[in-house]
């Protein structure tokens, strides 16, 4: 099923994320790329490894009061609050336009309960069209669910459990930063049935307008991306890609193609980029030339021979 | 996202800018209340884009000029201030939902705060086309001082009345753009006239209020700090109460900036 659109894993930097075949290791990250649509006037959406739609609950959410985000040092703080259009409508109203592209599409899922979770996972399974699901419970700006899930390694195993139970799709578990030791987060995943962990959702920070004493974001306190959270991405990805044998796909203030190799020799399968985005709606498009061009420059045949190739 | 090169980024006064850029010929028609996402071209700190409104527009036969007006307030509008002639800046745009223009309505009433003389006054220029008296179109600038006003001479080529005020009368009568409101638009027809308005939050804010009871309609152009501008991030949110009277979250990029007064939720600003 998940070749039916001619993804069929040939080419150098095809790769397999479980049953899922992509034909570049290039993701876009939930929450900084619409639904897709939004991007097509700048980019090829065909092009894409795979395009993951912003957190899907199973009721339309309407998110946090402003301002909610603020450009920090090397990146932004962002209090979004999962605001989406909720599942059914994702698949009434932006699932057809995805569908005739040539590309993955991830759902990014996100419940307040176990029980909510599994209702959507359920519903983007039944609907046909989504390849693969991403399991969020790594959000820091909602009060229910989200990182609540993320940051105790029984309720990612029963999430994953869950959702494994009522899905043929590919399950990827997106993992949070703010923990203690994401390797056991990751284990938790692995063990429950997870096809792949991606990492790292943004780290739960803040700022402060000194003059008039107030937090900049009305939430007070916000998710980090950009380059600011690469190299603590870049490490968790290395300590995770050591610790478990499925797939890791590695997200953080990747901007650049050098920025996804480093990912790919630090054990990265494959990458999201988020933030970037914004910076450049194109971004996409020139980490996936320029890792073409790299792997062409230094004669590596295949992303294999690439990812996990840090030599120590 | 367009690469554009700079013709002049000339000051104005201590933190006002004008600027403009050339781009290329397919760079589509701009209507006025529609920005764009500006940086340097370069890249650097800060990353993101800041949203500026477009001022003016010139079609030329193989290429177009956009320019702005600015003000300095943090670190992206200092950056861009510092840019030289020549340099480059890239650009998405034009961008969101501009002002409509009704052309059945025969008095229009611009009110601009601060740096919202640039939207009003690109759309000065479009309406100053569809004048044919003076006391069909008015506008009023206003701003902290005499050294603020910025743009006056664009403005004062159009056709129309023009008021100006400053907070501490050193051009213009002393007060606020709002404090003009009783006097313009009594005996007005509130099926003839439209208001367009642009500027701080708390102007807007004094407007919605006191045009309530009037029943004149008005569209205001309002701000939020933006990161994608196309609608993805969900950043720029803004409650609005939809046709069914229900409070709805719209993003002020896409859906706006440009929105009807009363469909604002002003308490959630
Ligand atoms: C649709 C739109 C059109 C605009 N048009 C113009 C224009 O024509 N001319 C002009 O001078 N300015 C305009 N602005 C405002 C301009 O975008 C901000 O002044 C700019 O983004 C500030 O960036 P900075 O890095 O210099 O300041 P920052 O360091 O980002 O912020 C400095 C201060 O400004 C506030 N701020 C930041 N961004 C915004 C924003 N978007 N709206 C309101 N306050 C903000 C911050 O909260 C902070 O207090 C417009 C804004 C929008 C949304
Ligand atoms: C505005 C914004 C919204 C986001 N929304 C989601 C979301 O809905 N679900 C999710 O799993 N991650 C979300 N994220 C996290 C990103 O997918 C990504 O993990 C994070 O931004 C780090 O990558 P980056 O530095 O490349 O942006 C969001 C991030 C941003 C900046
Ligand atoms: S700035 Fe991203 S949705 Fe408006």
């Amino acid at each position: 099923m998940t070749n039916r659109k001619g993804l069929d894993g040939k080419g150098k930097l095809a790769v397999a994320i479980g049953t899922l075949k992509l034909k570049n290791p290039v993701m876009t990250a939930s929450g900084t790329f619409g639904y897709g649509e939004e991007y097509a006037p700048y980019v090829d959406l065909n092009r894409l490894g795979a395009i993951i739609v912003k957190g899907l609950s199973l009721k339309p959410r309407s998110g946090n009061p402003g301002p909610r985000i603020m450009e920090t040092p090397a990146g932004m703080l962002n209090a979004i609050g999962l605001q989406n259009i909720g599942v059914k409508s994702f698949i009434r109203n932006k699932l057809p336009y995805l569908r005739q592209f040539d590309t993955a599409i991830i759902a990014n899922v996100y419940g307040e309960t176990i029980e909510e979770y599994l209702r959507v996972s359920e519903i983007l399974t039944a609907a046909g069209g989504v390849h693969a699901l991403e399991i969020n419970v790594s959000c820091p700006n909602v009060k229910r669910g989200g990182v609540a899930f993320g940051t105790d390694p029984d309720m990612v195993a029963e999430v994953t459990n869950g959702v494994k139970d009522v899905t043929d799709l590919p399950v990827i578990v997106k993992l949070s930063p703010n923990v203690t030791d994401i390797c056991v987060m990751a284990k938790a995943a692995e063990a429950a049935g997870a096809d792949a962990v991606s990492l790292i959702n943004t780290i739960t920070g803040m700022s402060v307008d000194v003059e008039k004493r107030i937090p900049h974001l009305k939430n007070i306190t916000g998710g980090l991306s950009g380059p600011a959270i690469k190299p603590v991405a870049l490490r968790m990805v290395w300590q995770v890609a050591g610790r478990v044998r499925i797939p890791v796909i590695g997200v953080g203030g990747i901007m650049s193609p050098r920025d996804a190799l480093e990912f790919f020799i630090a054990g990265a399968r494959a990458i999201q980029v988020g933030t970037a985005n914004f910076v450049e709606p194109r971004a996409t498009m020139r980490i996936i030339d320029g890792i073409g061009a790299y792997m062409k420059r230094h004669r590596i045949l295949d992303m294999d021979n690439l990812v996990g190739s840090l030599r120590i | 996202m367009w690469t554009g090169s700079i013709i002049f980024n000339n000051k104005l006064g201590p933190q006002h800018l004008h600027m403009a850029v050339r781009l290329p010929s397919e760079f589509v028609n701009p209507s006025p209340g529609q920005f764009v996402m500006i940086r340097p071209a370069r890249g650097g700190e800060p990353l993101l884009s800041r949203p500026l409104s477009i001022y003016q527009f010139t079609r030329n036969q193989d290429h177009v000029i956009l320019e702005f007006l600015y003000r300095i307030v943090g670190q992206g509008t200092e950056l861009l201030s510092r840019l030289p002639s020549a340099a480059e800046v890239a650009m998405l745009g034009p961008l969101g939902n501009g002002f409509r223009i009704e052309k059945n309505r025969s008095h229009r009433i611009l009110l601009a705060g601060g740096m919202g003389v640039a939207p009003i006054t690109f759309l000065a220029q479009r309406l100053n086309d569809l004048v044919v008296t003076k006391a069909e179109l008015q506008i009023c600038l206003g701003a902290k001082s005499c050294a603020e006003i910025v743009g006056v001479e664009r403005i004062k080529g159009f056709q129309g009345l023009m008021n100006i005020v400053t907070d501490d009368g050193t051009i213009g009568s002393c007060g606020l753009v709002t404090d003009l409101l009783p006097d313009i638009t009594r005996g007005c027809d509130p099926c003839q006239t439209m208001i367009y308005a642009c500027g701080p939050m708390a102007m807007l804010r004094t407007l919605a209020e006191e045009l309530a009871p009037t029943r004149i309609p008005c569209q205001v152009s309002i701000e939020e700090r933006m990161a994608c501008g196309l609608g993805a991030c969900l950043g720029c949110a803004v409650d609005v109460h939809n046709r069914r009277g229900r409070r709805v979250k719209k993003s002020l990029c896409k859906d706006g900036p440009v929105f009807n007064i009363e469909d604002i939720c002003w308490e959630q600003l």
